[in-house]
This record gives C-alpha cells, structure tokens and sequence, in this order.
C-alpha cells in the first residue's frame, strides 16, 4: 500500500488553518533551499544573490528601506488582484485562467475613456476609468462563464483565447486609433498627470528619490477585505462555494448554479479589469503592446501558494512582489536573470501541489 | 513566388507542429487525461533541440533530441497527474511556468548573455521551405486512427477515458495506459517543438512557441477527439494564421485582391480601402474561429466521459 | 414454505459442506477500512452445484467479502483455499484464472462503447496482439449469451440499452471466462418482472450444470425461493449458515436485523387519522415527466397529496422515483402538465417552503468537504431573518446550527468538522434536519433511511411524523413497502410509467405482486 494510504485524515476544528500555516511554512523553506541549489547550479554566489534580494525587497546597502518596501508593494498589486480573481473563480470551482485578458480590457477601456481628457473633469473621468474598466473586464469574464454555461465550454480553453483576443485588440489599438503622436511606437500617448495616481510617499522618506508607491495601490488593498467579506460573510458568496464544492447539492438545495458560476466569473473578470486600470494609473502610466508581463498567469501560483483563500493571497502576493523587487535588483547588480527566480517559484508551487495531492485523502466509503 | 504559394505554403509550416501537438494531445485525452502543459513541452523542446543541434551539428539529432525531451516532461507531468492525483489542469499551468523560466534562463546564460545567438543547421529542405517533417505528419494521423480505434491497446485506453472503472475491472492499469498516452503525448509534442527551432526555422528565440499548445488544445475539442478532426482543424488553423502573415508583408488589399482573383471572386470590397487595417486584428483571427467552432461544436461534442478525473484505485 | 420455489429435474445434492469436494472455502477473513472493520473473522464456503445466498442488510460485508473473493480488494488476514489448495487473488485477472467471475450491481460497462466492445474489453487479449478484431474477442461472450437464449445486438451502444440488457452484458462477460464460481451482487436490484423469473431460471441453470452461484442480496423472498443453502452476515460478522429446509424468514430476518423489526408501533400513529381535509394541498395533472435521455419516465398522471397527510410511493428501482422527485420540487421541468400549490400554482421555493431529502446524499446532499454547519444551513441562510442586507447572521445561524445538532442527534464532536468525517448515519441526519426544520410545508422524501441503522431509522421516521402532525404535506418516495406500510396514509406503486393505488394494510400480495412485478416485500410473519 502506498505511504499516502498509510496516513488518517485528521478531522480537527483548526486542521485548515494548521494546514495552511503548515504549507507556508514548508513553502519558503523549501523555496530558499531550491533557490540556493539554483543559484549554486548557474554559478551565482548564493550568499550574494540572497542578499540582493533582500536588499531590492526591504532596503539594505544603498537602497533606502521605504523604497524597497515601495517597490514590493507596487509589484505585489497587480498579483493581489489577479490572484483574488482566480481565488473568486476556483472557489466556485472554474479554472479561469483569463487574467490577462481581462487585465488588458480594462487598461484598454479606461485607455480610450483618456482620450475624453479634454472635455471631462479629471476626478470624474478617473472613477469612470476605474468603474468601466472593472465592468469590461466583468463582461470579458462573463462570456467564459457564460460559455461555459450555455455551451460547456472548459474555461480553461474559452479564457485563453479571450486573452489572446484581448491582446490583439490592444495590439491592433496601440498601432491604430491610440498610437502616441509620433507613431513609431507600439503604445499610446502617456496619461497626463491629471488622470494618474498620485505617489503618496513623500521623497524625503526614501532618500530624495520618489518611490512609485501610489495611490491605487491602497485601492488594491482594500479589495482583500471586500472579497473575504463576500465569500465568507454574504448569501451569494456562501452559495458560490457550495458550487464550488458540489454542484449537485447546490442545485437540489435551489441554487442556480448556472448563474453562480457566470456570475462569479464576471466577478473574477472585474478583480482584473481592476488590476489593469490600477496599473495603468499608477505604472505604467501608457497603454502598449506588451502591457503585461503575464500577471494573470503568475496569479495562478499566487493564488496557490495563498491557499486559495483571500488572506493567503494577500500574503502571498506580498511574497512574490517581494521576490520580483528583490529579483530586479538582483539582475541590476548581479546579472541574475528574473527568470532564474521564476523557475523556483514554478518548482516551489509544483512542491505545493505535490504535497497537497499527496496528503489529499478522501475517506473509504464501507462497502456492503 | 505567386501569393497563394505562399500562403499555402505557409499553411504548411504553421500546421505541422499543431497537428502532431494535436494527434498527440487527442491520445492523451482520449486515455483520461488532460495536458494543459503542451506550451512547455513546446517551448523546452525547441529549446533542447536546437541547443543539441548547435552542439552536434545534426538537426536529425536535434528532432530526436526534441523528441525524448517531451517525453521526459511528459513523465514529470505524469507523475503528478497519476500517482499523485493532483489536478491536471493546476499542474499543468504551472508546469508551462516552469518551462518558460527555464529555457529563458538557460537562453540567457548560455547564449543572451555571451552576446551569441542560437543559430543552428536546418532539416534538409525538401521544397520551398517544406522538412520532411510535414508529410510525415500525415501518416501520424493515419497511425494515431489506427492506433485508438482499431488495436488491442486503443481499445484499453479509450475505456480508461470513458469508464475506468470498467477498465479496471477487466484487469486493465488504467495508471500504465495514461502513462503509455502521455509518453506519446509528450513525443508528438516534442517533435512539434523540435520542428519550430530546426525545421521550421534555424533559431531558438524565448517564448517561440507563442501560444501554438494552447490552441492545440483547442483544436483537440473542436476535432472532437478524433484525429481526422484535428487534421481540419489544424489546417484551419495553419490557414488563418498563414493568411494574417501574408497579410502583414502585403497588406490586406493586396492581398485580398490576389486571392479573390486566384478564386474568380468579385471583388465587392475593393472600394474600402484596406491597406491600414491593423494586422493584429488577423492575429486575432484564429481565436475567434476557435471560439465559433467551440461555440459551435460542443453542443454535440462528446469529451471523454472521465476527462480530467483522476482515477484512485481502491 | 415459499412454493414458487422451483425444485423440478434439480439435481441438488445438498450434501453438508465438506472439504473434499470441489468447493471453494474462505476462513477467518479480516478486512479494515482505517477504523471501521467490515469483516471481522468470517467463514464462507461455496459447492460445486449450489446456489448460495449471502444474506444481510447494508453494511453487513456482503459486498466486501465478494469482493475479496474476485480479486478486487485483499483481506487483511485470513485464508482462501479452492479445491483444497490456498489461492491468493491478487488481482480480478487472477481470479478468472482461478475460475472466479463477479457480476457487480454497479455494472461495470462503459456506457460510450457498443456491446461488442464492452465484451472485447473484458477478453484476456495480451496488449501487443497485432491481429486483433473485437469482433473476434467479443465472440466467446456473445456465444454464451447465446447459449442462454439471449440475443445480443453487438453494434448497440451500452447507454442505449435498459438496465435488463445491460446485466445480460454483464452476465455474459462472466460467463466467457468459463468460470467455474459465480458471484451475484444485488442482480435483481435494476430487474423488473419477467425480467427477475428469466434470472432465476439463468442462475438455476447454472447451478444444474456444476457451477458454484453466490448471489447477494438483501431480500427475503429472493433467498426462499432461489437458495440452496444461506449464510447471513450481520455487520461484519457470520451469523449463521443453513440450508434452505432449516429456515424461514422470520429467521432470517432475525438473523440479518439482530431482532424482530418493529412495523407495528410507526403504524399506531397512522390510525390516529383526522379526516382529511377537503382541500389537497399539491395538486398535480397530467404530468408528463421525461427521463434525462429524453426517454419516457411517467406519462401522464395526476395526483393529490393533502395536508398533514404522508402519500407514499413505492416501486421498484428505475421506474422514476428520482426523476418524479425532482419534478415535485421544482428541479426538473416536466414535459407536460400542471402542478398547483392550493389554488395557485407551484412556485418551489416562494410558494410553499420546501423540505428535499434526495436519493443520493453524497451526491446531491452535502457538499462533503465543507463543515457539518455550513451544511445544516444551506437553506436557512436564504431566509430573511439570517440576514442582514447581504450579510449573513453569522451568530444566529450558528445558533441553529447547534440547535439543529441537538434536535436531530447528530453525533459530531464539532460542527466546525468537514462533512466527510461524519458517518453515513450522521450524514443522512444532517440532510434531513436541513430538509425538516424550517417549517416545511411540503417536504418530499426519496429512501430517506437508505444506509441508516436501526435508530437512525426510527429517528427519521419519527420527524418525518412530526412534520405530519404540524400540518406539512409530505410525499415518501421509497423502495421499502414496510417503511410505507408504517408511514404513509395512502400508497401508490410506479411502474410502467403510471401510478397505481394501493392497499398495504390489507395487502393483497397476488396484486401487489403483479404491481411490482415480481419484487421482493418481507413476508409478514
């Protein structure tokens, strides 16, 4: 018999929660000791490597703490909310991989709005930048959801072809109608200052430079508690979850599960459309081609190592902004390229989800 | 060279790595189970096999190379998927991160980083721009039908896509027929790799895959898990995407003037001037013909019944 | 003694067990799901020429120790020996190889392949065969059912095919392996009618030609008249195993249950009848109700059920007591009809409040990993005073559900605790307690102590009373006629798509026979 059949399930009030700490706790471990191992195998000084990191996520040497913190919490943004929206999907049992796309239709649509700025008091257009924004992506998440509905469509085929739709679109835009003046580059015009968040650190806190820390970022903070709200403490959040784990029981208990399922995709779909007007007012500050490097994609790790649940992703996508801030600085001084730091994270969650499968028992129903 | 050569020759290229991705895609979800990972298997392999290329100089190594590099990805993935149980589609995402990390870390250290390139000998051409890897590709299908529908082994591993259980019962390892589907799931999508650095062209650039497992998945569902199915919807798919190049050089009037001529077709849109269509749009193409054909289909598309399910013996 | 007992040209020798004949013999078999021990030391043995039946109720270890037998699952101690040599069966391979074959009750058929491939899956035919036709490996299957009298259609889809051909598939697949032992487990469950005679005379021609026949079942009258010998199982253990002359069942059921079964006391609280009143409260006409398929489930018909009135519905298995439940509360569309709530009509949900215990609590009751509260309050938490705004009243809803574990004596040590860690008892409690606490007005119940033991079985039973008391208008949907003879003031029989009205105090058993078609009713004694 093998080792997994071996181990009880343990039924105990705190397992979740000892689970979760469980896991994060085996997750780093394991994560700096492949992340030394990798190091060492590619010939970087692990000792230097990890300090770099350090330094470019929480400060040392001559970066100044508060904007190493700055830089982790803007880097962890765009993940926070991606990974809240896959929280929301898988929780209603959707494997939604859609986040970029849905991501983009949101920079896209508040993009377009911008070009109202002449004629539009800057305030005003900004909350309906992020209003539309959020709605597009809702939309842009519905039609998987309602794909899969109506057509049984696996979402995770109808979201990757809306992703690479989306890109196109805002491919074709940033050459077209919203290329910048000169047209030479695949991108728009940048925002005027008017329409974008404001960075809220003083410069005198970090040494004279300006940190990019900016206002959404807090926007993007505030959505964790909103989204536990709704799943654990609202009607339609519990019903979403009872999807998510039987179906079945859903629909004989009276919940349409059709309509949970669209409407949780199209809630998924307003996290990222979210996520890209954040990002384009507080960032990126222009719409281009190559607008995101996969957020959506790195989501699906976020929302892993988080446990699915949106505590877990917030302190997750604390810990991946970290390790991109960290990441950068390490390429900057050291050459280390962001991509060694990817494979270790991909290999990590591989761990995680190993493990998971591993321990994952269902009790033997008694045969006659 | 005429335009419509040229797209179909096109077509040709841009076919070949779905359809193999594809057959072998088909067999592995016809068994139970689901690759989300082909991405990576494309991605890794073109890698391998244009870096052992470079190394040995044979390209024919370098298919083969390309080859057992699927394979041994397609075995990690099964280890999680059939021993572990861990679901498929979560491992297999996560899987084509992994992929994506290492061969751009190993691009970088190894050629980005030294200011070399990757720039290896090609398959012998056999016309125009066409390897033997693309006829090749025909007797795959034909191979892949006979295989599923009328072997010993098909029949095994279509009833551990639909009923494990029954297998089970008749004494089938539904673990070793999933493993077996997988091994040539990860071949086929190896040698699709392959053909992207080495045939299809002389280089590895990062990310060169650009989404061709992903719409191999497509193609699997929207020919209804039947090879001959995947063999239209690939060439669809080789088409559209052939077009949109033709259509980037050219521009889209040209273009579509030169094809309505080839066809005898009136030209009724020749008055709307088409030059500054944006390409991108054709980028797009394919996917919205993929999501009308999925729109379409799945109403009468049947998916293995277990599809994705892992299967714990008692 | 049962005389639709057919002991004509039988050959049966009934010689006491004796080792030395062909036979196949299991001692002291242990077998341990985690905690739980479904067979704690039993003996079991099979004759060339007999038809055995292995009696007990759900959870005895029928089904484990067959399985056992067939190579599915292994014991954890204990040894089988056939012809006198010890055999391990490793695998079900290797006990075809030993001459065992197992018709299950869960068919193991794939339902997307024709006959002819499901027969060819199940042929020994190594891997690597390159001249390989189904068609030829379907042959030896095909030709068994022959043989019987059967005629097969190879090209027809298995999903296609009613539940009788399908058994048949089954049958013949066993046969094929020239089996010498074979196991039966629950055949008749899915049979209906002739369908269940034409079974008894395939396993009675089995036996007569030297073959060893186990058949497990759980209903009396089946073992009367089919059995040569019996052994009844009883949560794990042997009770007792005699030949068919010894016993009666009375004996048997005291053996399988461990006491007498009480149908009287339930039944006192029937006579205490009301009048009822003039006006019903669900009203159904012409309904018409279709089957997933699209096949024909129940045409046409039309009944009443009245307040504080329990209207049962019996029947066999498979003639659309799941489907018709779903219609009557509102989760399936039937395909033509009226359903009516007094003078309005039928809003599920608004319109009466609605108490669902379904067929499969696994299924379609629980969401089995989340906690025993969550799943207490699937319904509560639509109703208004639980909520505020969108938000949940999270300490009053705790309250109920604690509440709800007290009333309904379900045994956890936590409601914080996943489903899943409940037994099947509880877990059936929990389905029930949500189906009956909020003052249901119409509550339909589908097998509701299906899997329960003995108290459990009471418990329900009890509330299901109570709810009468109150006023509510229950339908009890079940395949047990003690169950409705003890409950439901006024009984119909499904079968043949229709609803047929029926007496089960004075119980005339020609005419329920004919209802039911052949199914099995415990004797009264």
């Amino acid at each position: 018999m093998s080792l997994a059949k071996r181990l009880p399930a343990k039924p105990t009030p705190l397992y979740p929660l000892m689970r979760f700490l469980g896991i994060a706790f085996l997750y780093i471990i394991g994560f700096l000791i492949l992340l030394v191992a990798t190091f060492a195998v590619f010939g970087v000084a692990p000792n230097k490597a990890l300090f770099a990191l350090q330094q470019g996520a929480l400060g040392g040497g001559p970066i100044s703490p508060a904007y190493a913190i700055s830089e982790t919490l803007v880097r962890a943004t765009p993940l926070l909310l991606t990974g809240l929206s896959i929280v929301v999907a898988w929780q209603t049992g959707m494997f939604s991989i859609g986040g970029d796309g849905q991501l983009l239709m949101g920079a896209l649509t508040a993009t377009v709005l911008a070009q109202l700025q002449h004629v539009v008091n800057p305030n005003l257009l900004i909350f309906l930048m992020l209003v539309c924004g959020t709605l597009v992506g809702a939309l842009w998440g519905a039609i998987a959801g309602w794909l899969r509905v109506k057509r049984n469509v696996q979402e995770v085929i109808s979201t990757i072809m809306l992703n690479y739709i989306a890109l196109y679109l805002v491919g074709a835009a940033v050459v077209g109608p919203l290329q910048e003046s000169s047209h030479s580059n695949p991108e728009s015009n940048l925002l005027p200052d008017k329409l974008l968040f404001a960075h809220i650190l003083p410069p005198s806190w970090s040494g004279g430079i300006t940190t990019r820390l900016h206002s959404g970022v807090l926007l993007a903070f505030l959505a964790v508690p909103i989204v536990w709200l709704y799943l654990y403490r609202t009607l339609q959040g519990f019903q979403l979850r009872i999807v998510g784990q039987n179906p079945e029981a859903a629909r004989a208990a009276g919940i349409s599960v059709n309509q949970t399922r669209v409407r949780a995709m199209a809630i998924s779909g307003a996290l990222c459309g979210l996520a890209g007007v954040i990002q384009l007012l507080g960032t990126s500050e222009r719409l281009s081609a190559n607008f995101s490097p996969g957020w959506g994609y790195t989501a699906i790790p976020v929302a892993l190592v988080g446990g699915l649940h949106p505590i877990g992703t917030l302190l997750s996508a604390l810990f991946f902004g970290a390790l991109e801030a960290g990441s950068v600085n390490a390429e900057q001084t050291l050459q280390v390229p962001a991509s060694l730091i990817a494979i270790v994270q991909a290999a990590a969650v591989l761990a995680i989800i190993g493990v998971n499968a591993w321990r994952q028992r269902y009790p033997t129903e008694l045969k006659d | 060279m005429s335009i419509v050569a040229g797209v179909l020759l096109g077509t040709l290229a841009e076919t070949t790595p779905l359809l193999y991705t594809a057959l072998g895609e088909t067999v592995a979800q016809r068994s139970g189970v689901i690759n989300v990972g082909l991405e990576g298997i494309l991605l890794t392999s073109a890698f391998t096999a244009s870096l052992a290329t470079y190394h040995i100089g044979n390209p024919y190594i370098g298919v083969g190379i390309g080859l057992l590099t699927g394979i041994v990805f397609a075995l990690l993935f099964g280890f999680f998927a059939l021993v572990l149980h861990a679901d498929q589609v979560v491992t297999g995402v996560v899987f084509n991160l992994f992929a994506l990390g290492i061969t751009g870390t190993l691009y970088r250290f190894l050629f980005a980083l030294h200011d070399k390139s990757l720039i290896t000998a090609q398959l012998p051409l056999l016309h125009h721009t066409v390897t033997i890897l693309t006829p090749l590709s025909l007797p795959a299908v034909v191979f892949v039908w006979w295989w599923l529908y009328s072997t010993r082994s098909g029949l095994e591993l279509r009833a551990c896509g639909e009923q494990p259980l029954a297998a089970d019962a008749a004494g089938i390892s539904v673990r070793k027929t999933r493993a077996v589907a997988l091994i040539f799931d990860g071949a086929m999508a190896g040698i699709a790799g392959a053909f992207l650095s080495v045939a299809d062209s002389n280089t590895f650039v990062p990310n060169m895959s650009a989404g061709k497992g992903f719409i191999a998945l497509a193609i699997v569902t929207a020919g209804r898990w039947n090879p001959i199915g995947c063999l239209v919807a690939s060439l669809l798919f080789g088409f559209t995407n052939s077009l949109q190049f033709q259509a980037q050089t050219l521009g889209f009037d040209t273009l579509y003037r030169h094809m309505a001529a080839t066809l005898h077709l009136t030209v009724f849109l020749h008055r709307l001037n088409l030059d500054h269509f944006p390409y991108q749009l054709f980028l797009a193409l394919p996917y919205v013909v993929t999501m009308l054909i999925l729109f379409g289909s799945s109403r009468s598309t049947r998916a293995p019944a277990a599809l994705g399910r892992p299967y714990r013996k008692e | 003694m049962n005389s639709a007992r057919d002991t004509a040209g039988s050959t049966t020798p009934l010689a006491a067990p004796s080792s030395t004949t062909s036979s196949v013999q299991m001692q002291q078999i242990v077998k341990r799901y985690g905690a739980t021990i479904a067979l704690n030391g039993v003996d079991f043995d099979l004759q060339a020429g007999e038809i055995h039946a292995l009696l007990g109720e759900n959870g005895a270890g029928k089904s484990t120790l067959m399985h056992i037998l067939s190579g599915m699952t292994q014991p954890d101690s204990g040894t089988i020996r056939i012809n006198n040599a010890t055999v391990n069966i490793a695998s079900p391979r290797e006990a075809r190889r030993l001459g065992i074959a197992m018709v299950h009750q869960h068919f193991t058929l794939v339902p997307a392949f024709t006959v002819q491939e499901n027969l060819a899956l199940d042929a020994d035919v190594p891997l690597h065969a390159l001249r390989y036709r189904t068609t030829e490996a379907a042959k030896p299957a095909l030709d068994q059912a022959a043989a019987l009298g059967w005629q097969l259609d190879p090209y027809a889809r298995v999903e296609d095919l009613p539940v009788g051909i399908q058994q048949r598939i089954e049958i013949a697949k066993a046969l094929a392996t020239n089996a010498q032992w074979l196991i039966f487990d629950e055949p008749t469950a899915v049979l209906i009618g002739e369908e269940i005679e034409e079974l008894f005379r395939v396993l009675r021609t089995l036996r007569d030609s030297g073959k060893g026949v186990v058949f497990i079942t759980h209903k009396l009258p089946e073992v009367m008249a089919l059995a040569d010998r019996v052994t009844v199982l009883r949560r794990g253990q042997k009770i007792a195993t005699a030949p068919i002359h010894e016993v009666n069942p009375t004996l048997l059921a005291q053996w399988m249950v461990g006491e007498a079964p009480k149908t009287q006391p339930l039944s006192e609280s029937r006579q205490v009848l009301r009048p009822l009143p003039t006006t019903p409260a669900f009203r159904a006409e012409n309904l018409t109700v279709l089957g997933d398929k699209g096949e024909s489930i129940l045409q046409n018909i039309s009944f009443e059920v009245y307040p504080g009135e329990i209207f049962g519905i019996g029947g066999v298995d498979g003639n659309g007591q799941t489907e018709l439940a779903e219609t009557i509360v509102g989760l399936r569309t039937p395909k033509s009809g009226r359903l009516l709530w007094y003078e309005g009509e039928f809003r599920p949900g608004q319109h009466p409040r609605i108490g669902y215990i379904p067929q499969d609590r696994r299924r379609h009751g629980l969401a089995l990993t989340m906690t025993v509260e969550e799943n207490l309050l699937f319904e509560a938490v639509k109703e208004a005073k639980y909520r505020f705004g969108p938000f949940l009243r999270r300490a009053a809803l705790h309250e109920l559900a604690e509440t709800l574990i007290r009333e309904f004596d379900i045994r956890t040590p936590s409601a914080k605790l996943p489903a899943s860690a409940l037994s099947g008892g509880n877990q059936q409690k929990i389905v029930v307690a949500r189906a009956l606490h909020h003052r249901a007005e119409w509550i339909v119940a589908v097998n509701p102590v299906r899997g329960l033991d003995i108290n459990a079985t009471q418990f329900v039973h009890t509330q299901l009373l109570n709810a009468k008391q109150r006023g509510a208008s229950i339908v009890l949907i079940s395949t047990d006629l003690d169950e409705l003879a003890a409950l439901a003031d006024r009984t119909v029989i499904l079968s043949n798509h229709q609803m047929h009205p029926i007496d089960l105090i004075q119980r005339d058993a020609t005419q329920i026979g004919l209802l039911l078609g052949g199914a099995s009713t415990k004797e009264t004694p």
